[in-house]
């Protein structure tokens, strides 16, 4: 049995909540949030802590040097830095549109990195 | 020299700037004119690269340039003009502006103005740091824009002063681009940023965060070496003997914002010294008759949704003025800061205006209740000086008003 501790990010109050977890990863109590919106944050947050990736990429334009970029939905934390290394690697050609898909189901993680800038040649 | 009559001038194309155009505009004014400083409109945004933004505005969750992106858009849909690389070197209380850029000298006329020109970081200068003027000291906005939009790391190992939004995120960019930030340093008993930030930009990636420590000497003499760090007391005077070395090659400063209001003194816009930037009535206009002022030059924001909103109603009401539509003056209230409250904009209410009060306080407390003179009272479960209070009035709380009031005193209690 383990008892992880997780802060709560939906409200300022910013909660401490301890959870206690069965030996199936299972929550078996919740100690500390102080309401249910909470509750499946927190439950969210034990299960499958996903963070939106944010990154810039470089091109090969005059237009500007970076294109921001993000992953468009939440890829799991423990990837973060992997998805970091992997951007660095790219370089875009333009011209790119905003929400243009820059690589699909990135590292395997289900999710396309799509640009969240505007690119010219 | 040129001149041109315009119906609105915004001073300034980022978000409040645009948002300000756009209400302008939608009013049916032909001719609303944004001068930017800068190269492109947006101000800050594009450098913003993080999500966040326009939760609250859109109901979406967006990156800064996409957020910039839909006024931008819209500005130009409408057909707001912009004046780019253009800087208003001098305004009059007549709304005449004189506005420079690479064709030279360029004077307006204006029937109203709204001052949309941001804020800018607190420096070194303002800190008065002790230790040597190696390379590598530099705000967190900076390294942003070297790391988002030029492309610079600014350095391997590096120490954050302060635990400011901006400067959270960049604990987590730099760290994502491959660098160490070896500690965040705060000088009070908790962060200065969002509640998100301090869970997903540090303890997300394990960084240090030094509570009730500052920076008090800088080493290294061509490049910054180390610093020195030591817990403070409750006056933030550090403690003898709890100094340690660090070792880094950058020191990033998040050490608060500075709304960017010479060009309003220069004309003697009355300023509110807590806020940082000019005091405004419920139509967010100045002391000066048809200069109105929105976003973060008038108050530094916890989020751009919130400059949206405020800067739109500047917008709105310079429309209206510019039309000649301002109606009749009704009674005012001064609202005056009481216990746990640094400020509170608009600092000037009409009676019966629904408005809402951007309330900042100055500890965080939990189960407050917010008092407005003895309209408003209203409990709150947490408050925090790095989230401002949205405090809604309406037509309803304004008929508790009993008699004539010309002050009111806006406290947040802690309940006893």
């Amino acid at each position: 049995m383990t008892k992880p501790e997780i802060i709560c990010v939906g409200c300022p109050l910013g909660c401490r909540v301890t959870l206690t977890v069965g030996p199936d990863s299972r929550i078996e109590n919740m100690a500390g949030n102080r309401c249910r919106e909470g509750e499946k944050y927190v439950a969210a947050e034990f299960q499958n802590p996903a963070r939106v990736f944010t990154a810039t990429v470089l091109t090969e334009s005059g237009d500007r040097r970076l294109l921001p970029v993000k992953t468009d939905r939440p890829v799991p934390k423990s990837r973060l830095k992997e998805l970091s290394r992997a951007v660095a690697g790219m370089r875009i050609k333009p011209a790119v549109g905003i929400g243009q898909e820059i690589a699909h189901d990135i590292l395997g993680t289900g999710a396309n990195l799509v640009s969240t800038g505007t690119l010219s040649g | 020299m040129s001149r041109e009559e315009v119906d609105v001038a915004v001073i300034g194309g980022g978000p409040a700037g645009l948002a300000a155009a756009v209400k302008a505009r939608e009013a049916g004014l032909d001719n609303v004119i944004v001068i930017e400083r800068s190269e492109y409109l947006g101000g800050l945004l594009d450098q913003c690269i993080h999500n966040g933004f326009g939760l609250f505005y859109f109901g979406e969750d967006l990156t800064g340039p996409e957020y910039g992106r839909r006024f931008i858009e819209k500005a130009s849909d409408l057909g707001v003009k912009s004046l780019l690389n253009s800087m208003v070197v001098r305004l009059s209380p007549d709304r005449k502006l004189l506005i420079s850029s690479h064709t030279g000298l360029t004077s307006l006329s204006a029937k109203s103005v709204v001052l949309a020109m941001g804020c800018r970081e607190r420096t070194r200068g303002s800190l008065c740091l002790s230790g040597t003027r190696a390379a590598g000291i530099l705000t967190a906005g900076t390294a942003q824009r070297y790391v988002n939009i030029y492309g610079y790391i600014p350095g391997r190992e590096v120490v954050i002063l302060g635990s400011g939004d901006v400067g959270m995120i960049m604990a987590r960019r730099l760290t994502l681009e491959g660098a160490t930030v070896k500690a965040v340093v705060e000088v009070l008993p908790y962060v200065g940023g969002l509640i998100r930030n301090e869970v997903q930009c540090l303890y997300d990636f394990n960084i240090p965060l030094l509570l009730e420590h500052t920076v008090t000497e800088i080493h290294g003499k061509e490049r910054v070496e180390a610093v020195t760090v030591a817990r403070v007391d409750k006056k933030w005077n550090p403690i003898a003997g709890t100094e340690r070395v660090i070792t880094c090659d950058t020191l990033l400063l998040s050490v608060g914002l500075i709304p960017e209001n010479e060009l309003s003194r220069s004309i003697g816009v009355e300023l509110d010294p807590v806020s940082g930037g000019p005091v405004v009535d419920s139509a967010m206009e100045t002391s000066l008759s048809g200069i109105f002022a929105g976003g973060n030059v008038l108050h530094v924001n916890d989020l751009v949704d919130n400059v949206s909103r405020e800067a739109e109603l500047a917008g709105a009401s310079a429309a209206a003025f510019a039309k000649e539509e301002i109606k009749q003056r009704k009674p005012r209230v001064r609202l005056i800061a009481g216990e746990n409250v640094r400020y509170a904009v608009p600092q000037v209410v009409s009676i019966g205006d629904d408005v809402t009060l951007s309330v900042r306080v100055r500890e965080p407390a939990e189960n407050v209740r917010l008092k407005v003179g003895n309209i408003i009272n209203q409990s709150l479960r947490v408050v925090k000086p790095s989230q401002i209070v949205p405090v809604i009035v309406t037509a309803e709380d304004w008929s508790k008003i009993n008699g004539v009031v010309y002050e009111m005193l806006i406290s947040c209690e802690s309940r006893r």
